[in-house]
């Protein structure tokens, strides 16, 4: 079967943020990149259906030049090509505007399941697999934890997928080939990176698609005005008194100030 | 110009979350009318306990397809409510269910749903997180149709309290036409997780006990404690490999990783064996002895006390807040 | 010739029929010996070449034969008792090269030892010493491995250890006995009974691990060199020991030198604390690969002989690749096996995979925001490294992370400002790739240590002083094959270096002229430490922990010593110095889980309390982590843990006026 898994590249988790002097983004000198985490849980399934049913991955990702480096590092950890669709402008795009871009993409490869991660780490919409799938006019779910196909190699093929719902529960959704999938971390352990991996992805087909190829960007809809930072630092409350009082502060503060209870 | 508030069910009430929504949806529609909907295949009950708020009415949108929840029936049901109603603003709950179908449903009436806002200023701005927390966006929603919002769990005071009104809202059924065919997934019964082994990793309250408790003979202390909260019981690694508590509920570097809501840490030092195991958690609060222990480093509130006195006092005072 | 010792009889002729049956006994014993060596030198010789081995400059290759070989140094050195009987019956054998070819010789009427003529005489007598001594020494390995049996020799008892040492017994009694043979027929039978030992004996070394007098001199004279250093990789296709085709010339050499003496698994701390490693078992499971399946097999090392478990439990504390006698490196071969698995991902272990997984995309070993760090520099106002200071104070990830870690550097902190030492700490800093270099993750490494040497080189750093042992080593040798590291001192060289200033609490004189402060490390015997007595009426007994990265990696056994003889009366463990046991936390193993066994910190603080000291000073922050739990777990009265940097900085003045100029004159 054919897998396709969206990816997208974001800052490094550690990396130190700077408003831009525009206030509309983060200033990208001195930034390092990485790949978004959840989407790393939905390259590992991919790579896991993939060990079990055969069949190919495809990586696509939208972003300017250094989006390579992470469809790169995807390929390096089993993915079979890539796909870079070169664009600049993704931070002007809302995210139907980015998920359009990956739609146009997808849709000539006629994969059998597409997959995203959940969110990701920088923006956190937790969006583009739902409305790629709108796009795409494919059944979908979301939050999933596992996925087992039957007759995998069949036109009938059926997904069954492991839901997360909210406080301890789960779901298992069945739905028809092809559909899209946005997996929740956690549900699979991740592999590291290996040195034979890089070098065999050195050999990988990564082909670049323009984005102006790909149909206009329609105008944003939700537009990201400005970029603020949070007031409360974390920082320790030392609560004082005695041990009753304090009890008494203490719960107070985790019901209306950290709510949390 | 009005504006919809979606609210959801959870053990056969209204969540609190939907309250939290409807809250926001106040803010957004000032003066204009808010219009609140619940969908399932019986809304009777829910739909009633909606119409003690101060809603304009309430709609109860009800089709045997629509339950179970499946995001193509709620896709298509909310879409022809919207049409119908064409309300300023559509307001969620920024749930698992609506992460499921909300995105769907912009994108099918050309909008993009401004998710997990926390704050809503004049104009209107949305506040959402970004960088996981580190940095705060405002968001504006531009061009002409409906503006699709949900709001992050706590961010808004809702109230499930009746209010001062007395009169009830006005009741309207809506039925959407829903055919079979446009439902492509088919939901499974919802399941618990396995139960067997202790998952500390997605427990959302945990309270983890340490050196400090000095005995094991000491435990039920904390124990009270973990049960009055609704707790998960955790430890750190001295007080597993004194087998006062199994091994599976050691947290740090050899033991689980864990990130909970709550992280109530009870005589624990913090060795940076401990702290790497839990570092992740939303909220961490240290009590201890110490003034100068680690623990208080990474914690967001510490109580410095003798944990035999401020433990059954925190029980106390928590089972007196329920 | 009147003296009454007696004389060497050696049969004066042969017949033809004894000619024949000795040339054809001989070359049946030749034939013997090379259907079996042939095969095994051919295994060696066609296995992958070492791509950086060099055999210039030969003096070091020179100085270790004469050594380890001719000297037996290591042999002794380690196990003194049994080490001499070895080096006995390795002396009498080179004694008797000469007596063979004499006694062979004498068959074809051309022997050239008579044993009337003075030289011949001498010489008979000279190796007649010998073979009483290597008589003695064989007998008393005999009972050692027969009798006494120590743990690492393994269960099951070696017959042909006691076959060889009965020949090796018989020949020397029959060489002796020739002394006293009266008759011709006595000093026949006693040269064809020598002559037959020797004969049996020959087809025998290379069936039994007695083919370590044939190969060891060769593998102790053609070693790699350095200790623990880790190949390079070498073309696309290299990932360290994955295969039978990755086992290079001297990897072979080494498997089959082998002797079995056990004195790796003595020493190991996996090994002794219940894990299944077995550093010996480890060096025979890859000669066992080699027999069956041969150097070019494509079947993985780990599996079949090898088991991939027992070579992720290794710390790499070197204590095996230290006592080896007969020149097998370890480390490289355990590294090698686990780049084998980890850079083909073959490798799957939950912490392993988390550990890699959080270095890929974070800064440090420990897996938190690097805004940790600095919070740290900023709360303790550390100044920031620009280039003009004299030292880079690399904190390390336990430096700059771990809470213990921490107070180490404020206390070596405290110490520079208070000796006016200008330093500065980095903007920047990530693991230097240690852990992730001995668990065989060579792309982590490299990434790791390219951005540390980008840094370094950006920040024009020349000098680094850092807490860790580990980070030394990395820094210093592990990164030169990605670029060329800054020099790096280990704090316990900076601190023995400046002990003059910092001795004697005598802090009025501390302002004095700059020659008054450097200092040269007094040197100090095993277990001599001498406190300065004058100060201290009651002196603590302090026992100091040898960390291996420190110790057996660096060599650097009596500046932590100077340093604690100042706090304390310094008294030794049972096992310290380059015998030191290791903390557990080598090799990347404090990353990975729960140990299976008994815990390594745990036997080594056990150890260490037993002594009966009060304080026990650690001189790396993996040591004193692992410690931590182990000493808490002795129960009360267990003795405090400090390192030797916060019993330097003990006796300074709270807030010297000192204290803000350090940049001064920079």
């Amino acid at each position: 079967m054919k897998i396709i898994v969206a990816i997208k590249q974001v800052p490094e988790r550690d990396a130190p943020l700077r408003i831009a002097s525009d206030a509309k983004g983060i200033e990208e000198r001195e930034l390092q990149w990485a790949m978004n985490e959840p989407d790393a849980y939905a390259l590992e399934e991919a790579l896991q259906l993939k060990e079990k049913h055969g069949g190919e991955v495809v990586i696509v990702s939208a972003g300017p030049e250094r989006v390579g480096a992470t469809i790169r590092e995807a390929l390096a950890k089993g993915a079979d090509r890539g796909i870079h669709i070169v664009a600049d402008d993704l931070a002007a795009r809302d995210a139907l505007g980015v998920a359009q871009l990956l739609a146009a993409a997808v849709k000539p490869e006629s994969p059998d399941l597409v997959l995203t991660g959940l969110q990701s780490e920088d923006l956190g919409l937790g969006q583009t697999g739902v409305i790629l799938a709108e796009l795409l006019n494919l059944p979908h779910a979301s939050l999933i934890l596992q996925v087992e196909i039957s007759s995998a190699d069949s036109p009938q093929a059926q997904i069954k997928a492991k839901r997360e719902l909210e406080e301890g529960w789960f779901q298992s959704i069945e739905m028809p080939t092809p559909a899209v999938l946005t997996i929740q971390s956690g549900g699979n352990k991740l592999r590291y990176a290996t040195l034979m991996g890089i070098k065999r992805a050195k050999t990988k087909e990564l082909r670049t698609l323009d984005a102006t190829s790909l149909g206009a960007a329609a105008a944003p809809v939700a537009v990201l005005d400005k970029i603020t930072l949070p007031q409360k630092k974390k920082s320790t409350q030392i609560i004082p008194g005695a041990a009753k009082e304090a009890a008494a502060t203490l719960v107070e503060k985790l019901k209306s100030e950290a709510r949390v209870l | 110009m009005s504006v919809l508030v979606i609210l959801e069910e959870r053990n056969g009430k209204i969540s609190r979350t939907s309250w939290e929504a409807a809250a926001a949806a106040q803010q957004l529609a000032g003066t204009n009318p808010v219009i609140a909907a619940v969908l399932g295949a019986q809304t009777e009950s829910l739909a009633a306990e909606a119409a003690a708020k101060p809603f304009a009415k309430v709609i109860r949108v009800e089709h045997a397809l629509l339950a179970p929840y499946t995001p193509d029936a709620f896709t298509a049901a909310l879409r022809q409510l919207i049409q119908k109603e064409s309300p300023t603003h559509i307001v969620f709950p920024h749930t698992y269910q609506v992460r499921d179908y909300a995105p769907a449903l912009a994108t099918r009436m050309g909008q993009v749903l401004l998710g997990d806002v926390i704050a809503i200023e004049d104009g209107p701005v949305f506040t959402r997180q970004l960088m996981q927390g580190r940095l705060n966006g405002e968001y504006k929603h531009t061009g002409s149709g409906p503006c699709f919002v949900s709001v992050q769990a706590g961010a808004f005071r809702g109230s499930d309290d009746a209010g001062p009104q007395q009169t009830k809202a006005q009741i309207e059924l809506f039925r959407p036409s829903l055919d079979p065919a446009q439902i492509r997934t088919k939901p499974g019964e919802p399941f618990r997780g396995s139960a067997q082994t202790v998952d500390l990793g997605s427990a959302q309250l945990i309270v983890s006990v340490g050196r400090g408790i000095r005995e094991a003979e000491n435990l039920p202390l904390v124990e009270e404690l973990a049960k009055a909260l609704g707790a998960e019981l955790a430890a750190s690694r001295p007080i597993c490999d004194n087998g006062w508590l199994p091994m599976e509920r050691q947290v740090g570097s050899s033991g689980q990783s864990v990130a909970p809501k709550l992280y109530l840490a009870v005589g624990i030092s913090g060795a940076i064996q401990h702290l790497v195991g839990m570092k992740g958690s939303q909220c961490i609060v240290a009590i201890n002895k110490d003034p100068d222990a680690p623990i208080f480093e990474v914690a967001d509130y510490g109580i410095v006390g003798d944990l035999f006195e401020v433990v059954p006092a925190l029980t106390e005072a928590i089972k007196a807040a329920r | 010739m009147t003296l009454p010792l007696p004389t060497l009889a050696e049969p004066d002729h042969f017949s033809l029929g004894e000619k024949l049956l000795f040339a054809a006994l001989a070359a049946a014993s030749l034939a013997s010996f090379l259907r079996r060596f042939a095969p095994i030198v051919s295994r060696i010789l066609h296995a992958k070449k070492d791509a950086d081995f060099h055999l210039f400059p030969l003096g070091r290759r020179i100085w270790d034969f004469f050594w380890e070989v001719l000297c037996q140094a290591k042999v002794i050195r380690q196990r003194p008792l049994p080490g001499l009987a070895h080096a006995l019956v390795f002396w009498a054998f080179c004694a008797f090269v000469v007596v063979t070819l004499n006694h062979c010789a004498l068959v074809f009427g051309s022997g050239f030892l008579a044993p009337a003529s003075a030289p011949g005489r001498a010489y008979s007598y000279f190796a007649a010493l010998f073979a009483l001594a290597c008589a003695a020494g064989i007998l008393g390995l005999f009972v050692r491995r027969f009798f006494l049996r120590p743990r690492w020799f393994g269960k099951d008892l070696s017959w042909e250890s006691g076959l060889i040492a009965l020949l090796i017994f018989a020949l020397m009694v029959t060489y002796l006995a020739a002394f006293f043979a009266h008759g011709p027929l006595a000093v026949r039978s006693l040269w064809w009974a020598h002559t037959l030992t020797l004969l049996l004996f020959l087809p025998i070394i290379p069936h039994t691990k007695h083919l370590h007098l044939v190969l060891s001199p060769v593998t102790i004279f053609l070693s790699r060199g350095g200790f623990s250093r880790i190949p390079l990789l070498h073309g696309d296709e290299d990932f360290g020991l994955v295969a039978g085709k990755d086992l290079t010339q001297i990897a072979a050499l080494q498997a089959y030198s082998c002797v079995e003496c056990g004195r790796c698994t003595e020493h190991c701390p996996a090994n002794n604390t219940g894990k299944t490693l077995n550093p010996k078992d480890v060096v025979l499971g890859l000669r066992a690969y080699l027999n069956a399946l041969g150097p070019a097999s494509e079947e993985p090392l780990l599996g079949r002989y090898n088991a991939q478990e027992a070579v992720f439990q290794c710390t790499t504390c070197g204590a095996c690749e230290f006592q080896c006698p007969v020149g097998i490196e370890h480390l490289p071969l355990i590294v090698g096996l686990r780049r084998g698995a980890v850079n083909t991902g073959a490798w799957e272990d939950a912490h392993g995979a988390k550990f890699f997984l959080a270095l890929e995309k974070g800064s440090n070993a420990l897996g938190l925001p690097a805004s940790e760090r600095e919070k740290f520099i900023e709360k303790n106002a550390l100044p920031l490294f620009d280039g003009t200071q004299e030292y880079c104070l690399w904190l390390g990830c336990m430096g700059g992370y771990d809470p213990r870690g921490r107070e180490i550097v404020l206390a070596l902190v405290k110490v520079l400002r208070y000796l006016k030492v200008s330093f500065g700490v980095l903007r920047k800093e990530k693991c230097t790739g240690d852990p992730v270099r001995r668990l065989g993750n060579d792309l982590l490494f490299q990434q790791l240590a390219e951005s540390n040497l980008e840094t370094l080189t950006s920040s024009k750093t020349k000098k680094i002083i850092s807490i860790c042992p580990h980070c030394v080593r990395t820094i210093q040798e592990d990164w030169k094959e990605f670029g060329l590291p800054p020099a790096v001192e280990h704090h316990s060289e900076f601190l023995a270096r400046h002990l003059g200033v910092l001795k004697g609490h005598d802090f009025s004189r501390a302002e004095s002229s700059q020659e008054g402060r450097v200092l040269q490390v007094p040197s100090l015997g095993p277990g001599k430490a001498q406190p300065s007595s004058e100060q201290k009426e009651e002196t603590e007994k302090v026992v100091f922990h040898d960390p291996c990265y420190l110790g057996r990696y660096r060599n650097i056994y009596d500046e932590p010593r100077a340093v604690v003889s100042l706090a304390g009366e310094l008294v030794e463990a049972p096992r310290h110095k380059e015998r030191s046991f290791c903390c557990g936390a080598g090799g990347g193993l404090a990353f990975l889980g729960e140990e299976k066994g008994q815990r390594v910190s745990h036997a080594r603080a056990a150890e260490l309390a037993a002594t009966g000291a009060s304080v026990v000073a650690a001189a790396c922050p993996f040591c004193n982590t692992m410690f931590r739990d182990a000493l808490a777990a002795q129960g009360p009265g267990a003795p405090e843990l400090v390192d030797i940097a916060q019993l330097a900085a003990r006796g300074l003045p709270q807030n010297p006026a000192s204290n803000q100029t350090e940049n001064a004159s920079a």
